[in-house]
């Protein structure tokens, strides 16, 4: 009986692996390798110039020439998701430990705090920025207050689209930290102090390794959905410079290029499949190295 | 009992779509149709009526072009309906022997869009241009120049995000034809883009009100109706008259191919056509009405609502050329890269 289970038992799990996962991003690596339809959409036959427009486009001399626009992009989403990550892991953490301190009642409730902005639409989240950060808004005048001289806005700025990155994925990052910053035996620490460590000893020697499984998690988590982040750069930074996201979403609108769009999508899936793959040989390496 | 009720429940979702004859699922502009008229087509047909919506034309094609949309009724512009039409994405619906064919007015009929009358009626009608905030601007807005080669205005201007419409503006403006397939005439229209980006706040096409309203912004790529809706709201705001022209929309119903409900697809076509309804249809909207409407009944006049009755040139937006598409996406990208 168990072998034969093993294998259709497995069949829902497999059905539903197939059906949403791998055959979306097949169609998706299909259509980035066909041609454009003239008015969007596209037909099947064979074209990698999706692929080749990414670094050669045809420039306004008429000549096909390298073009860095695309890399630019690529890079410029690589480094805000990057700094949303590092952001949120330096805010996460204090908040995970300070979290992990508290009696096993207030904990609940913390966690709950954490996890309640989930409850509300992304959409309306990213818009009560537009009323902190807006023209007059609720930072605007904090910063009056306190004698800050006339300011521009904070809206519409790198920052703020930064801002909206990190505050919309911050919980995916508190809550792993939280759950290996728990695990750590109190005793741990104290050992550290008795063996004449000081206060940043205790957190370099003992907590952040300890806490490292959390940390990677939680990185993962943050740093994948910022590079496919739409609506932060769109609402919050003013749309004026493009991330892979709001590229992707040109594409398939007024641009009508749906495979250049699929081969984006591709780049960006490449993209956070390698950031898994680092991370999995970095994991198994520190295994071996603990063994 | 135990197997009747498993009976039921496993008939349930076949019962489903036979109660499906009495729907119909709109896909339209946001807040483009009056929700009053919904309720009382409702409840003059038992017709139950679902409407989305979307913010962009491409957004409509881009969801038609998907496949299996589930709408029976979308509001394109016209160049859209060229488009859709076009590709088959359009059910022919014989448009002119509908009774809303007859209340059309006679220039939006045999339009280059839609030459035979097959596919669309005419639902509104008007203008893109650009609106600034009189609170916080007291200049002149009689020319693009104001926008696209702004003094006063740098730093306080927003755009849309979405291409077809900015550049068209911008064509306008420089005099070089919508749908251009030359490089040069269009790499004027990349220039004149590039050299306005750092006077420009925001490319963005929501929570437009607030943001011209509240002077966050002193002016923005906006259009005629919404920007009197705005103002007769208590908003201190003037909707632009440049003299090179405004970019002209229209909108009408089509029906996508292979829609369910085509029957009830026309029969809402020609309830927002009577004389009565689309008299409401355009106090709710704000936008002008393509078919004959109770002028005593109706809400704006030349008087009271100059935005709808525009003194300069219109210019309808064209159907491009892919190639004339990829040099507008090209300005586009190349803009915001």
């Amino acid at each position: 009986m168990s072998k034969a289970f093993r294998f259709w038992g497995l069949v829902p799990a497999w059905a539903l692996m197939i059906l949403t996962l791998i055959v979306p991003i097949l169609i998706v690596a299909g259509v980035s390798v066909a041609e454009r339809g003239a008015y969007g959409g596209f037909n099947w036959a064979f074209d990698l110039s999706s692929y080749r427009q990414i670094l050669y486009t045809v420039g306004w001399t008429d000549e096909l020439e390298f073009d860095p626009k695309y890399v630019l992009i690529i890079g410029r989403t690589l480094l805000f998701a990057g700094g949303a990550t590092l952001i949120s892991l330096l805010l996460a953490l204090p908040v995970a430990y300070y979290i992990s301190q508290q009696s096993s009642r207030l904990k609940t409730i913390l966690l709950y705090l954490v996890t309640l902005p989930f409850w509300v639409s992304m959409i309306v989240r990213v818009y009560a920025w537009l009323i902190i950060l807006g023209n007059d808004g609720l930072l605007e005048r904090i910063y009056r207050i306190f004698g800050g001289a006339d300011i521009s806005g904070f809206l519409f700025t790198p920052g703020a689209m930064i801002t909206g990155m990190v505050y919309s994925y911050i919980p995916l990052m508190i809550l792993p930290v939280y759950a290996s910053v728990e695990k750590i035996d109190p005793a741990l620490i104290e050992a550290s102090h008795d063996l004449y460590g000081g206060r940043w000893t205790a957190l370099k020697r003992v907590i952040l390794p300890l806490a490292a499984p959390g940390l990677t998690a939680g990185s993962i988590l943050v740093f994948v959905p910022c590079l496919g982040t739409v609506l932060e750069p769109m609402l919050l930074g003013g749309g004026k410079q493009l991330m892979m996201g709001t590229l992707i979403q040109t594409q398939f609108g007024g641009a009508r290029n749906w495979p250049f769009g699929a081969a984006i999508a591709m780049v960006l899936l490449i993209l956070v499949v390698l950031t898994l793959l680092l991370n999995a040989r970095r994991a198994g390496r520190q295994m071996e190295a603990t063994l | 009992m135990k197997k009747l009720l498993l009976a039921t429940t496993l008939i349930l979702p076949f019962a489903a779509p036979a109660a499906a004859e009495g729907t119909l699922n709109i896909y339209a502009w946001a807040d483009s149709i009056s929700p009053d008229l919904i309720a009382k087509f409702t409840e003059e047909t038992g017709i139950e009526v679902n409407v989305d919506s979307f913010s962009s034309n491409e957004d409509a094609l881009t969801k038609l072009q998907a496949g299996s949309s589930g709408y029976d009724l979308v509001t394109p512009s016209q160049h859209f309906v060229k488009i859709m039409a076009d590709e088959g994405l359009l059910e022919d619906i014989d448009a002119y022997e509908l009774a809303a064919y007859a209340q059309l007015d006679a220039r939006w009929k045999g339009q280059w869009w839609d030459p035979e009358n097959d596919y669309s009626i005419p639902l509104a009608y008007g203008t893109a241009g650009f609106s600034v905030n009189r609170d916080k601007y007291d200049g002149p807005v009689d020319s693009w120049s104001v926008l696209f080669e702004p003094t006063d205005l740098a730093g306080s201007i927003a755009l849309l995000s979405y291409p077809d419409e900015v550049v068209s503006a911008a064509q306008l403006y420089l005099g070089v034809e919508f749908c251009s397939e030359d490089k040069a005439e269009m790499k004027k229209v990349y220039d004149l883009l590039v050299a306005q980006k750092p006077s420009v706040v925001a490319y963005t096409s929501d929570n437009i009100e607030n943001r011209l309203g509240s002077g966050e912004v002193a002016a923005h790529f906006w259009w005629d109706g919404n920007t009197l809706r705005l103002r007769n709201s208590g908003a201190n705001v003037e909707y632009a008259a440049p003299k090179e022209g405004l970019v002209g929309w229209l909108d009408s119903f089509v029906v996508p191919a292979g829609a369910a409900n085509v029957d009830n697809a026309k029969a809402f076509i020609d309830f927002m056509s009577t004389v009565e309804n689309a008299t409401e249809q355009y106090n709710y909207y704000a936008h002008s009405a393509p078919v004959a409407i109770d002028e005593s009944k109706a809400l704006y006049t030349p008087e009271n609502a100059p935005e709808l009755f525009p003194t300069v040139p219109v210019v309808f937006a064209q159907a491009c050329s892919p190639a004339a598409q990829d040099l507008v996406t090209k300005v586009w990208t190349d803009l915001l890269q």
